[in-house]
């Protein structure tokens, strides 16, 4: 097995100071669209720490995908606009920096593995000729050293003869061996922080479960800080170790994963536990959550989850509830937190 | 037992594959490969399996949508795989299907009520042409949507939405049979637990029998009666919800079984997990003996060549349905039983009317920015290019504001 250490470049700029990789602050993200200004992101906060799993939950619309988007830099400006807020790796304010250095960071310290593997990868080059080209345009290296590196990376994320293999092209992979790929491909140059937007979502479960395996192995082999996006509550309970909640751009709740679960503080986390049906339960009475995420274009306002949410009364339909602490540890965004805590 | 109303009989269908310029024959893919089963009236059976096993083939198979090569589908007594013209159409106004992709089923050039009251044009005995406007009325208020939005067009719905218009659809004509193929696996969580409990409190009502076609298993042990695992156009197990879940026997189903996410954390490492090698081999060219061996950790010389049989295999208390010639009951989900205990109303209710107060512009946007979030949930939003969407908007020519 081919070590990657090797090709870390000494001394790199990037120091996280006390573990601390990512800051994320008061993050806005508009779309400006002709029917009005759409905030997907309004004001999100959050850290990432080396060797943590913070999984960023959120049905589709919440803004989860548009935050990692917003963190790799590869949102489409216009018609995004980001009029706020910083994103700090290792202290240094990516959203400020030179579009040249920040290029730099994407691979080396900061890289992302997307849901669809075969839309991402590209059909007229090999899949070894992709993996290599990290090694090719970050590193320097020449066609046959980079080849090699990219067979040693197929083997370690359990391709199969990937010596044969690494000429083949992406339709003539199956779709977990294409997320393996994809894998391989982000780990190259050894990020800091890899960022995984619904990585398993396109994938039937006997092959979510070796992928899932297969990153939390890696993870823990480099000490990587993770960013799992997903909407299935299933896999976050198995990987992560801090979740934030999103609903309509907003965080509504951060937790650890243990008390997220046993106790969640926030009415539309507590909704989300109730509506999943679980293999492990027998009768079960499915609650579901009323109504659907408003339109962003039209956020009701005070607590954008009133419509939906049984216990709202006055104040939730005039005053936006802050994310705050209700124990130590926990943050959440609801007038009433402590009585769902104590629910 | 209630009645037989829906037998499938040594169901097959192979699809040819055509290569070079004279379209020869090359070979077959084997979808569907001897499948058989019963349905009962006003049960639900469930039928897993991965992508690639057969299961949509089956349920369009069931419909006659699809030709099968051999093998019968026997509705209330009658064979029907040789019915044509008015015989079968008399047929499908029992048997009835609801589409997995809520966003491409449904016509966007038809209103709600003609979607829904088309299938009154072609059975036109069955409601008077006066009173059509009135049964899609009733319609709509039965899937718990509002009756007054008859002349809406799909697109100003939501995805939960159009799947209840899809589902009043196939009810339209009081079919015995629905046939739901992936119904609920392209709406979001929350939206998902409202078309299950629809779908449980219409078949209450209605006395309809469910074939419920699906990739997740915790939502079809929440909702089915019985239950068929599928692998590679055969079926692997079958039985009881109970029989299956519980004690299931054949080494496929266990495997699928342990992959399953739970959600819950003190769960983390304690739950015994069977990695499955490889992936699902080719159904072009499916393994020789039992199709599983392959990736079998029980597999033995036998398997290669002898294919076993579904019959009735020893699962510790009684038996089911197994096709593994070393079937053996492997407990491997802790089953809880929560019958009685009732979710807090103050956080979510079981009401399955659509209770959303939906504003009369459409969603175009929240549509336009999930599509511009490449990779959300949901695999029924193509990315799509946000400007060309802009650029779409007649005799508006300012530029995207930045």
């Amino acid at each position: 097995m081919t070590t990657i250490q090797d090709t870390q470049t000494a001394g790199s700029e990037y120091q996280p100071v006390d573990g601390l990789l990512l800051e994320v602050e008061d993050l806005f993200v508009e779309f400006h669209t002709p029917d009005g200004v759409a905030t997907a992101i309004n004001g999100v906060s959050f850290e990432l720490r080396q060797g943590e799993s913070l999984a960023i939950l959120g049905e589709s619309g919440s803004g989860k995908s548009v935050t990692a988007q917003a963190i790799m830099g590869i949102l489409d400006m216009p018609p995004a606009v980001i009029p706020s807020g910083h994103i700090r790796y290792c202290g240094q304010d990516l959203l400020t920096m030179p579009e040249e250095q920040r290029r730099k960071t994407r691979g080396p310290e900061i890289s992302m593995i997307f849901q669809d593997a075969l839309s991402s990868l590209n059909p007229v080059f090999p899949v070894g000729w992709q993996i290599a080209e990290m090694f090719r345009v970050h590193r320097g290296l020449n066609k046959s050293d980079a080849l090699e590196k990219a067979i040693g990376l197929m083997e370690r994320v359990s391709i199969p003869a990937a010596r044969e293999r690494v000429k083949a092209y992406p339709h003539q992979f199956s779709g977990g061996m294409r997320q393996r790929i994809m894998i391989a491909m982000a780990i190259a140059l050894d990020p800091a922080v890899l960022i995984a937007d619904e990585p398993t979502t396109a994938l039937d479960v006997t092959v979510q479960a070796q992928i899932m395996a297969l990153l939390q192995e890696l993870q823990e082999e480099r000490h990587m800080g993770l960013i799992l996006i997903t909407h299935d509550l299933g896999v976050v309970a198995d990987v992560a170790d801090r979740i934030a909640v999103m609903y309509t751009g907003r965080l509504v709740e951060t937790a650890e994963v243990h008390e997220l679960y046993a106790r969640p503080a926030h009415p539309y986390t507590k909704g989300l536990l109730d509506s999943i049906p679980r293999l492990d339960q027998k009768g079960q009475t499915l609650a579901a959550i009323g109504g659907l995420p408003p339109n962003l274009l039209r956020i009701p306002p005070g607590c954008p989850f009133n419509p939906r949410c049984h216990m709202a009364r006055d104040v939730c339909r005039t005053d936006l509830p802050p994310l705050h602490e209700v124990t130590p540890g926990r943050f959440s965004a609801c007038h009433y937190a402590e009585e769902v805590i104590n629910a | 037992m209630p009645e037989v109303i829906l037998s499938a009989q040594d169901l097959v269908k192979h699809y040819p594959i055509k290569k070079g310029i004279l379209r020869r024959t090359v070979g077959h893919v084997k979808a569907v490969d001897g499948v058989s089963f019963d349905l009962h009236q006003g049960e639900t059976l469930g039928i897993v399996g991965e992508s690639g096993c057969g299961k949509s083939t089956l349920g369009r198979l069931l419909m006659r949508l699809e030709e099968p090569t051999s093998g019968k589908v026997i509705f209330g007594g009658d064979d029907w795989s040789g019915a044509s013209g008015r015989d079968l159409r008399r047929m499908r106004r029992d048997i009835q299907i609801v589409f997995q992709d809520p966003y491409t089923s449904l016509n966007p050039r038809m209103t709600v009520g003609d979607i829904v009251g088309e299938p009154f044009e072609i059975h036109s005995d069955v409601v008077p042409k006066g009173g059509r406007r009135k049964r899609v009325q009733e319609l709509l208020d039965l899937v718990g949507l509002n009756p007054e939005h008859i002349n809406r067009y799909p697109h100003q719905f939501s995805g939960g939405q159009r799947q209840r218009i899809g589902i009043a659809r196939g009810i339209a004509l009081n079919p015995k049979v629905l046939v739901c193929d992936e119904p609920v696996s392209a709406l979001d969580v929350s939206v998902q637990a409202q078309v299950v409990n629809l779908m449980e409190k219409l078949q209450n009502e209605l006395g309809l029998a469910y074939v419920f076609i699906a990739h997740d298993l915790s939502v079809v042990r929440h909702i089915s009666d019985r239950v068929g695992v599928m692998y590679l156009g055969r079926m692997a197990e079958l039985g009881e919800e109970d029989e299956v879940y519980t004690r299931p026997t054949h080494p496929y189903t266990q495997a699928l079984l342990s992959a399953v996410p739970v959600p819950d954390p003190t769960l983390r490492g304690k739950r015994e997990q069977i990695v499955l090698v490889g992936d699902v081999p080719s159904p072009a060219n499916p393994p020789s003996g039992c199709r599983f061996h392959t990736r079998c950790w029980k597999a033995q010389d036998r398997c290669k060549t002898e294919e076993p049989q579904l019959e009735q295999r020893p699962d510790g208390v009684g038996a089911h349905l197994s096709a593994c010639h070393f079937a053996e009951p492997r407990v491997i989900v802790e089953t809880v039983d929560v019958s009685g205990v009732v979710p807090d109303e103050r956080f979510a209710s079981t009401d399955v009317r659509d209770t959303v107060v939906s504003d009369d512009a459409p969603a175009d946007l929240q549509r336009m920015i999930d599509r511009s979030e490449a990779s959300s949930g949901d695999q029924a939003y193509a990315p799509q290019d946000v400007t060309r969407l802009i650029d779409e908007q007649h005799g508006d020519h300012r530029p995207p504001t930045v």
